[in-house]
């Protein structure tokens, strides 16, 4: 018998609000965080939008660390983290600091140090690197951060699997606190708005002028974003036995690699189908009890059309009656964090019954129900949250209600 | 301790396989014969030029001509981070006697330690925009910009279709992917995982560890006027030489590597972790002592059934006493005559390369009872708790092995590695 896992605690910051409620209400509301991108200039590029988290202030959040000796994505994450323990109703001093780990994803880790690199060695001035590039850079320094910030002694763990990384983050904090090898983990992804990411996703064709419109027959792209999420996970006993509020259970997880192509799906939805097949069979659930999908969903013509086309395959007539979203319809792609918001997401789906919309869709590609432009009020026994990455990296997290 | 699977009731995990690229060979054996010969891998580096910096040496790997051990295959899409990786997952495939069908059948996967994966292919996409604009940005090194990248790439080129993840934890990556995999295959989620490091050794990634007064020779060193001085344990060390490398092992269910007859040549016994997240000594020592206590009580085992140690320690003057503090408080009495290594003496600081080198060159140890010496090894600290540190190399008897790690940024890791059928 696998020791069960609880979610009781949350922690968000999004290019749509900070904050649990915040950032509820304004998904609920369909609101979209899109404008044009300030943390640098555009005027090269042929687009220009992004989801950037405005007027972010560190200061509430980060109190044992110099904000301004910090990278972004740090402090990012600290603040998600520091909300996430609120939430749970967890003071950091009354969790034995050895006994409390920090599990983290991100695509980047903290681009803005190695940008700053780059621009003094074109302008000739590397002699003004200091410690700090190396101090800040690696991308292990957001969970060390984190850590730090709140005197966790236990597990660290930092998971840079690119646009997956929030599910493997918390598929690891699930298995190490099934071992035993802790009494909480905090579990999330972390992003940092990023010249080389928009730059490279520009290339690459991939991101939209306007707006983003996943599963629409007319969709251009992602928008690029920014942010980070954290949950408070622990062992269900653990949790009931403090009088936690629980808001789902952490039912189980899935991993795949495509071994197929770095920056392409699968043609045939191969490696996403696994990853979907082993979370419900570690969740013991079939594919009809799945209320919700929360979809990766990034509003590329590809990763919509082979998504869907895995989900048909794994739910096969369970699919078309199966609610199916994508919030990166409102805060972009998160990267690293993406799938880490939208696991909070299903947690407070799956706690208040409520689906938040694929927001901008006209004209459904495909014949599944996409929770189109309104939110949905809509009982949620069991969410499956799916990430697919470059490197062919997929992982599906399935929550499950938890019945008191 | 509320540790759920006992180590009787679990599944094991044997080493069947493995692979390594660094700075003293291109193969297991020979990496454990350099080291136990005392040869130093680190030399003048000729991968880009250092006369704006005051250190020079590196553990670089040269000659390495990627093609010549990966014959009639395209390279161009893949950098030198993912091409060491190449190398390394080939020879640890072979070795565990893996056909190229039964891989992608049987849905091998992999783990992969690392700091940077490629912070040069990331810092020359950047640079290459900013100076051509972003249309001529290439698409193949965007590709590669991510930190997964050498783990996909892998994935692609060996049809590793199992679990795939990389683990970043500085110089203690290596060790993290080992306990990644353990917990995974233990769990049941895969039966057969390639599990180690890879970092490169790049400019950016040296100068920025030379700005920072970490290397030996930059500034901030103990006795800098003494030139570069990479040495273990010693009193006179400096800071840690850079170096570059990649290292796996096929980790397997033990029954599942049985019923195909693979070959064994050790086996993961135990891991544990800690994280220092003040900074200071008491705290690091702390993290150490418990990844340590954390491991041998996963292991089933006591202080006194470890046979040697092979320490992270790179000549770092935090760092180095630090993790000996950390050993010697987890294994009390013992460590009094416990035989230490140091192998970044001649290998280098290969980051996320680093633990997964110490684990291949423990299995050699294994092989024929020596344990590397510490080249250069004068004098330690006066109370160095681990006098089993010795300049040559040693004859000893080593059925169990503990591999240990602290990076600079707090993450503490070991591992208790076993000899086969020695449990």
């Amino acid at each position: 018998m696998k020791s069960r896992v609880a979610v009781t605690g949350l922690g968000l910051v999004t290019p749509i609000g900070a904050g649990r409620e915040a950032a509820w209400e304004g998904l609920l509301a369909g609101r979209c965080g899109f404008a044009p991108v300030e943390s640098f200039d555009t005027r090269a590029f042929s687009v220009h939008l992004g989801a950037e988290v405005r007027g972010f202030d560190p200061a509430p959040w980060v109190r044992r660390q110099d904000p301004a000796a910090l990278g972004r994505a740090s402090l990012l994450a600290i603040a998600a983290a520091r909300q996430a323990l609120e939430d749970a109703g967890l003071a950091p001093e009354a969790v034995a600091p050895e006994r409390a780990g920090v599990a983290m994803g991100t695509t980047s880790g903290e681009p803005r140090e190695v940008e700053r690199f780059d621009d003094r060695y074109l302008a000739g001035e590397l002699d003004r690197v200091g410690p700090e590039f190396i101090g800040l850079y690696p991308c292990h320094m957001i969970a060390a951060h984190v850590a730090r910030e709140l005197g966790f002694a236990g597990v660290n763990t930092m998971i840079p699997t690119a646009c997956a990384a929030g599910n493997y983050a918390i598929a690891h904090a699930v298995d190490v606190l099934r071992a035993g090898r802790a009494d909480v983990m905090l579990a999330g992804g972390a992003d940092a708005f990023s010249r080389i990411t928009y730059t490279g996703f520009a290339r690459l064709g991939a991101i939209a002028p306007e707006r983003c419109q996943p599963f629409d027959r007319h969709r251009k792209g992602m928008i690029p974003g920014e942010g980070a999420a954290v949950l408070v996970l622990e062992p269900l006993d653990r949790a009931r036995a403090r009088g936690a509020r629980i808001y789902a259970e952490l039912a189980g997880y899935g991993l795949s690699c495509d071994a197929h192509h770095m920056t392409a799906a699968h043609p045939e939805g191969n490696g996403a189908a696994r990853a979907m097949e082993r979370a419900l069979a570690d969740a013991g659930a079939a594919p009809g009890e799945v209320s919700y999908i929360s979809a990766h969903g990034t509003g590329t013509p590809t990763n919509d059309r082979l998504e869907t086309l895995a989900v048909k395959r794994v739910f096969g007539a369970a699919a078309r009656r199966t609610p199916m979203s994508s919030i990166k319809s409102m805060i972009g792609h998160t990267m690293g964090a993406a799938s880490a918001i939208e696991a909070a997401v299903c947690a407070l789906a799956v706690a208040l019954d409520r689906i938040p919309p694929t927001m901008n869709l006209e004209e459904p590609e495909e014949d599944l129900d996409f929770v189109p432009n309104a939110a949905r009020d809509h009982r949620v026994l069991l969410a499956m949250n799916n990430a697919y990455a470059f490197g062919g990296n997929n992982a599906s997290v399935i929550l499950r209600k938890h019945e008191a | 301790m509320p540790i759920t699977s006992h180590p009787s009731d679990r599944r094991r995990v044997v080493i069947t396989g493995a692979g390594c690229l660094s700075c003293l060979a291109d193969s297991s054996a020979g990496l454990h014969a350099a080291l136990c010969a005392g040869r130093s891998g680190l030399k003048p580096i000729e991968l880009f030029p250092t006369e704006s910096i005051g250190c020079h040496q590196a553990g670089e790997i040269r000659p390495f001509d990627a093609q010549s051990y990966l014959p009639d295959r395209n390279l161009r899409p893949i950098d030198r981070t993912s091409r060491l990786l190449l190398v390394a997952a080939g020879q640890a495939l072979v070795g565990s006697g893996w056909t190229a069908e039964a891989v992608v059948e049987r849905e091998v996967g992999l783990v992969l330690g690392t700091t940077f994966c490629s912070v040069r292919t990331i810092a020359e996409f950047d640079r290459r925009a900013l100076q051509l604009g972003p249309s001529h940005a290439s698409p193949l090194d965007f590709a590669n910009s991510v930190i997964n990248a050498a783990a996909g790439q892998t994935a692609i080129w060996y049809g590793l279709r199992g679990l795939n993840s990389t683990i970043s934890a500085g110089a203690a990556s290596g060790l993290a992917a080992f306990g990644y995999a353990v917990d995974q295959i233990r769990g049941g989620r895969a039966a057969a995982l390639l599990a180690g490091g890879v970092e490169e050794l790049c400019f950016e990634s040296f100068f920025g560890h030379y700005q920072a007064g970490r290397l030996c020779g930059s500034r901030g060193g103990k006795e800098a006027d003494d030139g570069e001085l990479p040495i273990p344990f010693d009193a006179r060390r400096n800071g840690f030489a850079l170096a570059e490398g990649a290292a796996l092992v096929t980790l397997e269910d033990a029954a599942a590597a049985a019923e195909r007859g693979a070959p064994v040549l050790g086996e993961v016994l135990g891991h544990g972790s800690g994280f220092d997240p003040l900074g200071t000594e008491e705290s690091a020592v702390g993290a150490v002592a418990r990844a340590v206590r954390l491991a041998l009580e996963d292991a089933g085992l006591g202080a006194g059934d470890v046979d040697a140690l092979s320490a992270g320690a790179n000549g770092s003057v935090d760092g180095d006493p630090w993790e000996a503090k950390g050993v010697a408080a987890a294994l009390g009495a013992r460590a009094a005559d416990l035989p230490v290594t140091a192998i970044k003496s001649m290998l280098g600081e290969a980051l996320g390369a680093s633990g997964a080198l110490q684990v291949v060159a423990l299995l050699g140890t294994f092989g024929d009872g020596v344990l590397p010496g510490i080249p250069g090894l004068e004098r330690t600290d006066e109370g160095f708790p681990l006098p089993g540190a010795r300049p040559a190399a040693q004859r000893v008897e080593v059925r169990r092995a503990l591999a240990t790690a602290l990076s600079a940024d707090g993450h503490a890791w070991a591992v208790v590695l076993g000899a086969a059928g020695q449990s």
